[in-house]
């Protein structure tokens, strides 16, 4: 009855309103601030992003284009050659200023006292003890770009900027006529193989017998430690490696006499430099890498360089403490580190989820549980390195050393940090993602396409294997790529238990077992922290900073642009036409 | 409804005993309910249902929205299982087995019933593995069987000559009354003992509902079915026995006909004349 009562009275009510006040949506309740809010968020977002992309890639992308050499001469006749690298403006002391012109006197004045100054790339750090060198502008008489300046990249000392001066083939002195010219090509060609087969010899035969000699003194040492030193069966095993160290010395002596003759030929075969002093400095060709004209390059021979060196920072190994040469290393360890992290991280949080979502009694225990696995999420990676080296390398590394190993004690073997040790520390790091996104994933297969499975005599576990793991894959992929991406970039925790600055050799190789689980590895982003802070001279390492970042990300973009395509596959399957 | 008739309603079910006139189909009974009360968390949704299932005979359920028609079929293959917070009491027989035993094996008892459900749910694979699903998951590992089994029941459900040429896309691509069709393929794929269908009909066309009932009307005999539906029509012209059913309680059940024509009971008379539903 009241409800009648009230639309009799609620006509009135409103005529009165309407008279009375004209309603109006003012712009709050228009949610119009909160709007603008919202984009201006967005937008500062995006521009930060942008901003560093643009940053790191304009750099990085630019690194390996060749500049011109410029001949600074200055006014009190000093001679300066290299590779303008940077400006900026810097204020000129008391003397400095006393010293100049009054024309220049003035202009600084007029600049608030400011000068501006260049930074040269000189090279030949061996013949000037430095690499850069500052020089202002008030101090320059004249600039030139002489053509027959040659910029060398060389395998040790860094670049040399200057000229050649003459070459030897097999001790016969050539005059040098141009870096086309066919002998000087050739020469350097020879030299460039020379120089492989020597690393071929080393790495190669020297190598092995240096393995295999490894690998018989361990027997004789098992023996040692399980029989005991007054046992037949060590003395059996010393006269073994008394044996078979006959046949490896020998073996050993070969190889190496090889490459002492190599070595010979390679020092008859050298290049006379001169740098713009008019200093000389005679290499051998082949610690040659690459040689051009800096001031007289077409575009084609620049496209040329511009490509071989990125060529040969991706498919290289590094020089001169990292800051030249290639990252294959790194790339080759942060690759088979991923791959080892999703290997562990995929099954380990998949099962996880499963048994969380589809087994566990949905009580407090599992609600604490998954409360824990969110909260994972945000510990410190440090934290993860920490415990990954107390853990896994000291403890688990360590009872495995005193188990398997005992011959190689006291050099531990897992007993230190590795790439077994750093993908699972990452696996840690990362479990959490893979968890949380498949919990999703299953919790959003309908009921109904249990259901159906079920009724149709399926036990739950078919059902699980056929309808809904299938049916949340796309949300499980997403959670691997979410977990790749994060375990990828993560540096950190790895400093702790397995990335070193130069690894003498890669997690994978031709010793068996093939696969060095225990090896430490390079990491490209322990690369960018080595280079750019860590190195001789940081100004020199910044370009490979911005390279390898470049590179970095570039890798984390494929890795996801795979995964996501993958997964959009699976996901087309999955749509339906209904409505 | 007001609220003073909806009340008075309830008690008039409560206190009025459940009319029986059951159709016998001489072969027994297949599935026995006796007594059986349902919970959801707080809210009873079955009051005391007591009824038998003949063996071998078409039996529909009928009764307005909302009644516990699909709650009563999803308790005879325990589809209700996975309910959260739901208590039963009460017992359901297959043959003389009691399905909620402790020691019951319900995948065998799925095994042995087809269930085809109110929305079509195929599964995100081909049309082909669908309907092969309850043999797959048998470990049935023949092809020539396998393909044969596809065909038979996907004729039967009356989808064959759709889908004979696109076996292998994904059955998520078909329209909804295919996939409902899909869904009753797969439910008699595997030779079920008894069928349970809940509303198979609801999405499809006069044709289709045409040859499904033709379908129902085949297995009747060989096979026993239980059919939820809410066209009365149909269950006029498929069922031997009916049970309506009205706020979770078992009102009358008997030969369809008696139902349909002369039915005992007063609530029956007003929904199946259509005086209320
Ligand atoms: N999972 C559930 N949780 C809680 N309550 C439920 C659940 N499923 C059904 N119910 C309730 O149980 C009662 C019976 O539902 P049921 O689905 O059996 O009805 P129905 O007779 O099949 O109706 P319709 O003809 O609309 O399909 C309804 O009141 C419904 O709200
Ligand atoms: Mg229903």
């Amino acid at each position: 009855m009241s409800a009648m009562a009230d639309t009799i009275h609620m006509p009135a009510e409103t005529s009165a309103m309407s008279t009375a006040t004209v309603r109006r949506t003012d712009m709050r309740s228009r949610g119009e601030p909160a709007l603008w809010s919202l984009g201006g968020a967005l937008a500062i977002g995006i521009i930060m992003i942008l901003g560093f992309l643009a940053l790191v890639f304009s750099n990085g992308v630019a690194t390996f284009i060749p500049k011109p050499i410029i001949v600074v001469t200055g006014i009190d006749g000093t001679v300066t050659a290299g590779e303008p690298f940077r400006s900026e403006l810097f204020k000129p002391t008391a003397e400095e200023l006393a010293a100049l012109s009054p024309e220049w006197q003035a202009r600084i004045k007029d600049a608030n006292g400011y000068a501006n100054r260049t930074l040269y790339r000189l090279g030949n750090f061996d013949i000037y003890g430095e690499d850069f060198r500052w020089v202002p502008d008030f101090a320059v008489a004249k600039f030139e770009q002489p053509k027959n300046l040659i910029f060398v990249e060389r395998a040790e000392w860094g670049p040399f900027v200057g000229t050649v001066k003459s070459f030897t083939i097999d001790g016969a002195e050539q005059a040098f006529t141009g870096l086309g010219a066919t002998a000087f090509e050739k020469a350097h060609a020879d030299a460039r193989d020379r120089a492989a087969a020597i690393r071929k010899l080393e790495r190669g035969q020297i190598g092995a017998v240096n393995h295999e000699l490894e690998q018989e003194r361990l027997k004789v040492r098992k023996v040692e430690i399980s029989a005991g030193k007054t046992s037949a069966a060590y003395k059996a095993a010393q006269d073994n490696l008394a044996e078979v160290s006959v046949d490896l010395q020998r073996r050993y002596d070969a190889a190496t006499a090889d490459v002492t003759k190599l070595r010979e030929v390679d020092a008859r075969n050298t290049l006379t430099l001169a740098e713009i002093g008019g200093r000389e400095k005679t290499i051998p060709f082949s610690a040659l890498v690459r040689a051009y004209a800096a001031n007289d390059l077409s575009l084609a021979q620049k496209v040329g360089v511009y490509f071989s060196r990125w060529a040969e920072f991706l498919s290289d190994e590094p020089r001169e403490a990292n800051t030249e040469g290639g990252v294959f290393p790194a790339i080759f360890g942060t690759a088979a580190m991923t791959l080892l992290m999703v290997l562990v991280v995929a099954p380990f949080g998949i099962l996880t989820a499963l048994y969380l979502r589809e087994y566990a009694k949905q009580g407090r225990l599992v609600a604490f549980v998954r409360i824990s696995v969110n909260n994972l999420a945000g510990v410190p990676s440090i934290v993860y390195g920490v415990f990954g080296l107390g853990f896994f390398a000291y403890v688990l590394g360590g009872s495995i050393d005193a188990l398997f190993y005992p011959e190689r004690l006291p050099n531990p073997t897992f007993g230190t940090g590795g790439l077994l040790w750093s993908a699972l520390t990452l696996s840690l790091l990362t479990v959490p993602v893979v968890i949380v996104a498949t919990e999703e994933a299953l919790a959003a297969v309908p009921r109904s396409m249990r259901e159906g499975s079920l009724a149709c005599g399926a036990s739950k576990w078919q059902t699980i294997r056929y309808i809904v793991l299938p049916r949340a894959m796309p949300g499980v992929m997403t959670g691997i790529i979410l977990a790749m991406a994060r375990g990828a970039g993560e540096v950190a925790p790895l400093m702790l238990v397995g990335v070193v600055k130069l690894a003498p050799e890669l997690p994978i190789d031709g010793f068996f077992p093939y696969v060095h689980l225990e090896r430490s590895f390079m990491h490209l982003g322990f690369h960018i922290f080595d280079v750019g802070f860590q190195s001789r001279n940081a100004e020199a390492g910044k370009p490979m900073v911005f390279v390898t970042t470049v590179l970095l990300i570039a890798l984390v973009t494929l890795v996801n642009a795979t995964a996501i395509i993958v997964r959009s596959r699976l996901k087309k399957r999955f749509a339906g036409s209904q409505f | 409804m007001n609220s003073n008739t909806a009340v008075a309603a309830r008690i008039d079910t409560a206190t009025q005993p459940t009319v029986y006139h059951v159709k016998s189909g001489g072969n027994g009974t297949v599935v026995a309910i006796n007594d059986l009360c349902l919970w959801y968390g707080q809210t009873q949704a079955l009051h005391n249902v007591q009824m038998t299932v003949e063996k071998g005979l078409v039996t529909a359920l009928i009764g307005p929205s909302g009644c516990g028609k699909s709650t009563l079929l999803r308790c005879i293959n325990r589809m209700n299982d996975l309910v959260d917070g739901l208590k039963i009491t009460g017992e359901i027989r297959l043959h003389d087995e009691d399905i909620y035993a402790r020691t019951a094996d319900v995948i065998a008892l799925r095994k042995r019933m087809g269930m085809v459900f109110q929305k079509p749910n195929p599964f995100p694979m081909s049309i082909y593995e669908n309907v092969i699903y309850p043999l797959k998951v048998d470990g049935v590992r023949d092809k020539a069987l396998l393909e044969e089994t596809c065909e038979r029941a996907l004729k039967a459900a009356a989808l064959w000559n759709e889908v004979k040429d696109r076996l292998n896309q994904s059955a998520l691509g078909m329209s909804g009354g295919q996939q409902q069709r899909l869904c009753i393929a797969r439910a008699i794929a595997a030779d079920p003992e008894v069928l349970l269908m809940d509303e198979p009909c609801s999405a499809l066309d006069p044709i289709a509902t045409a040859k499904i009932e033709d379908l129902i009307n085949d297995l009747a005999g060989q096979y026993t079915v239980v059919i939820v539906t809410h066209n009365m029509q149909q269950a006029a012209r498929v069922s031997d026995n009916t049970a309506f059913m009205y706020l979770g309680r078992l009102i009358e059940y008997g030969e369809t006909e008696v139902v349909f024509q002369i039915p005992k009971s007063s609530k029956t008379q007003d929904y199946v004349t259509g005086r209320f539903g």
